[in-house]
């Protein structure tokens, strides 16, 4: 290969913008309207412009009557400015909720006894056999465009608007920018109640608003602090009990921060091979050892890494997760001996952190004064001693191996012990005797010692596959929570196979009843589906791969649970 | 989540336990005037119906059965306690007539592979890891091939490239045999590195002869030879690990058929034994 062939052009940010369809005067009529026109263009320097964010960090969304923008409960990296027209947002608060199956989301049943048995005979010859015949949406629900420009919408709006409570957001409004910021699930399922012209925003872009515009982040806190913070404080039991008045006071004055260096776990993954030293450099600092803290910082989403200066190293002791705290027993522990103690260990992003922290002195006045003191550790990664002899029975190569390859995103994370599993694939038998004989995971995957983490989804924490699906087919299992995917939905864009970084979601061409391949009825070209393990969520013994491995060496493990961990790695 | 080893010494008390119970019932019902011999055959048949069970269970993985570990346990246990069973049965005496004698020979059968399956289930797997890449069985043909196919361009390369046929000609009489397919079988079982340092000392000792080109294609062949022993070594400990089962099974088979025609026969003639 010559060398000139070998050049090119410094890859930037925008070079793959979010739509090619965003024109000059398209920028300029979205700058024209509030709260854009509000902006102080001049904050924002080159190459970062405010219009070049709008260009190439922005797309605008046609609506019609009916189609769902965002549903309650699935993941967004995106919000949404109403451009024209009016949209609807369902009120969770009434009680009175729109049902699954309205919003084309699939309801998972488990097979009665004699379906289980049936399989026997009943499991296709085929492989990936689709059932043509099933309608691919409930009837109230209906569905338009192709590929990533599917949409489902609801039908009979005006019976809809009577039966459940809801709002209208008018155009200037914004929506979806908490859940995209704060990586979590969307709160509210939002739809257009007429023809409505929207921007949609990618997070990166959002951002860089959000910084250097003073009025926008204001406007985002106070929508944080009014719709999202006081039940993210609630779910905390030291703040559970606090009282009205005292509540008030913390959501004054909690301080929302953000912290990222990429966006999805791919380039997480790119970033992990430098190794854990590297990336501990790259993460960006949230907390340091050895400073005194100034609150107690709470882990929205994302995922954080404890460490500790070891040598002339860092050691790492642990990961917090969302809903977990730092810093509390540093303040808990000054409060009682009225010295100020340092904090033991320092707190680091992984890729995309969100964290709310409240000031020492409310922790102090409103939690341990009034007795709350004890009930917050949650994990034991957040005292020291308790930490460093967790890692050491686990072993603190294992958290590290585990934490580098973001792996305890995964709630059930399949690991094979290379010890014990004779390789007599009855896991992978089992699993594809669950799947109408097609296996959803391979026995094959990153080792560390003897543990085998196997190619099978993990159904993370925070399932950065359910990003992006157009039509909301991959989602999280309404009972057990498990991320699923819904044969009927899927319109096989790849969007969630791309962003597993596990490699846990794999495209398959469909067949029917006979084995001949599915093809669309325009191009002819073969129908692809995505698929991945279900953790069985439709049988009834649970995960058919752990419950068929006759040597106890295949486990689907918690690993945000350190616990859970250590009760597997110390059999 | 209770420990292995908790769990081992939890079952091998149960199993000691009730083989004492058998022995003891045994002692007591020998002194009573009916003969034991029913008793113990049927309980011995019912065990080894609900041993075998454990195969058909192994298919029925979507029916709440219970984990196909526990029934392992079960098994193995199960199995143990049906040696005490049989003995008992046989009265500690060597059976004779050439039916008891196959019967006895046949259940010997099942109840060594089944103890030779759990050795070589619990040390085999280990050691699978302390060598080249995990690969699966079913791909091992294939990387076979692949490796081979490498070294022969290797070989081949010499030829066009180096004009000189030492290479060549070593391959064909020393290496074309290791390359075509598994080899070392044994070796690999019992851990001897023999086969792969013999192979590199051939080659080792044959780079006098060449030049400079051919010794970096010899050591791009050393490093296949290493590859190829490595997959061979998972071919071998794979392939144990899956081969005994071949004699487990059908044998269990087997040995229910003929107890049947052995429970049919006691009963035909219990009356001619009064």
């Amino acid at each position: 290969m010559s060398q000139g062939r070998s050049i090119i052009p410094r890859p930037k940010r925008w070079d793959v913008p979010f739509s090619d369809e965003m024109t000059d005067d398209v920028v300029e009529r979205i700058l024209s309207v509030a709260p854009f026109n509000k902006i102080d263009r001049k904050k924002f320097r080159a190459p970062i412009t405010l219009e070049g964010i709008i260009q190439n960090d922005a797309r605008l969304v046609s609506c019609q009557e009916g189609d769902i923008i965002i549903r309650e409960g699935d993941w967004g990296n995106s919000a949404f400015f109403i451009l024209s027209g009016t949209v609807r947002v369902e009120l969770m608060a009434s009680g009175k909720f729109l049902p699954p199956e309205k919003l084309g989301r699939p309801v998972t049943k488990r097979k009665s006894l004699f379906r289980a048995i049936a399989q026997m005979w009943s499991n296709s010859k085929e492989p990936e056999f689709r059932d043509l015949s099933q309608p691919a949406l409930s009837s109230e629900v209906g569905s338009r465009g192709s590929g990533d420009r599917t949409r489902i919408y609801l039908q009979d709006i005006p019976r809809l608007l009577d039966k459940y409570k809801t709002v209208a957001l008018e155009a200037g409004e914004l929506f979806g920018e908490i859940a995209a910021l704060g990586r979590m699930p969307r709160t509210a399922t939002v739809f257009a109640e007429g023809e409505a012209t929207l921007v949609e925003f990618r997070w990166q872009g959002l951002r860089e608003i959000f910084r250097k515009d003073a009025s926008m982040r204001t406007h985002i806190e106070t929508k944080f602090r009014n719709n999202a913070l006081e039940g993210i404080l609630r779910n905390e039991p030291s703040f559970a009990n606090t009282a009205e008045e005292d509540m008030q006071q913390l959501l004054d004055q909690a301080e929302f921060n953000t912290f990222a260096t990429y966006d999805l776990s791919k380039q997480y993954r790119d970033m992990a091979r430098g190794g854990t030293e590297g990336q501990l450099t790259e993460e960006p600092l949230v907390a340091k050892e050895g400073d005194y803290p100034n609150g107690v910082t709470l882990i929205c989403s994302g995922l954080a890494r404890l460490s500790q200066r070891y040598h002339n190293g860092h050691r790492t002791l642990g990961y917090l997760l969302p809903g977990q705290m730092y810093g509390f027993p540093e303040i808990e522990e000054g409060w009682k001996t009225q010295k100020q103690l340092p904090l033991s260990m320092s707190l680091r992003a992984i890729g995309y952190l969100t964290t709310v922290t409240v000031p020492t002195q409310l922790v102090e006045r409103l939690v341990l004064e009034k007795g709350g003191a004890g009930k917050s550790h949650q994990s034991p990664a957040l005292d020291v001693a308790a930490a460093a002899q967790t890692v050491t029975n686990i072993g603190s190569d294992i958290i590290e191996f585990a934490v580098d390859n973001s792996l305890v995103q995964g709630t059930a994370t399949m690991i094979i012990d290379l010890d014990r599993c004779t390789r007599c694939d009855d896991c992978v038998r089992a699993c594809s005797n669950a799947h109408d004989n097609n296996p959803r995971f391979l026995r094959h995957g990153p080792i560390h010692g003897q543990y085998m983490i196997a190619n099978a989804c993990m159904h993370c924490a925070d399932p950065v596959c359910m990003i992006e699906c157009p039509t909301g087919a991959i989602s999280r299992d309404l009972a057990g929570g498990q991320v699923v995917i819904s044969d009927q939905t899927c319109v096989g864009c790849t969007r969630c196979a791309d962003n597993c970084s596990y490699d846990a979601i794999r495209m398959v061409e469909v067949r029917d009843g006979v084995g001949n391949l599915i093809r669309d009825e325009n191009g002819r070209l073969p129908i692809q589906q995505a698929t991945k393990c279900d953790l069985c969520v439709e049988q009834r013994i649970g995960p058919a791969c752990q419950n068929a491995c006759p040597h106890d060496a295949l486990y689907r493990v918690n690993m945000t649970d350190l616990n859970s961990l250590g009760s597997v790695f110390n059999r | 989540m209770r420990s292995l080893a908790a769990r081992r010494w939890y079952s091998l008390g149960v199993f000691a336990l009730l083989a004492a119970v058998i022995l003891a019932l045994y002692a007591i019902l020998s002194f009573s005037i009916h003969p034991t011999s029913f008793a113990s055959g049927w309980t011995l048949w019912g065990l080894i119906l609900a041993l075998a069970a454990y195969n058909v269970r192994k298919r029925l993985t979507f029916l709440p059965l219970g984990s196909s570990s526990k029934w392992l346990q079960v098994h193995i246990y199960g199995g143990l306690l049906s040696f005490v069973l049989f003995i008992v049965h046989v009265e500690f005496r060597v059976p004779s007539g050439a039916f008891e004698l196959s019967l006895t020979l046949l259940y010997f059968i099942v109840f060594f592979s089944g103890l030779g399956g759990l050795a070589i289930s619990r040390a085999i797997p280990a050691r699978l890891t302390t060598r080249g890449e995990e690969v699966l069985f079913e791909r091992i043909p294939k990387f076979t091939k692949r490796i081979r196919d490498d070294v022969e361009n290797i070989v081949l390369g010499c030829i066009s490239e180096t004009q000189t046929t030492a290479i060549p000609e070593f391959y064909v009489e020393h290496l074309k045999h290791f390359f075509d397919g598994p080899r070392h079988f044994w070796q690999h079982l019992f851990q001897s590195s023999r086969p792969r340092n013999d192979l590199l000392g051939e080659i080792r000792s044959h780079e006098r002869f060449l030049n400079k080109d051919e010794r970096a294609a010899v050591q791009r062949i050393i490093d296949l030879i290493c590859a190829k022993d490595d997959l061979d070594h998972q071919y071998a400990l794979q392939w144990t690990l899956k081969v005994w089962l071949f004699a487990h099974i059908p044998f269990t088979y087997a040995l229910v058929i003929f107890s049947v025609f052995h429970l049919v026969l006691a009963h035909a003639f219990a009356g001619g034994s009064e």
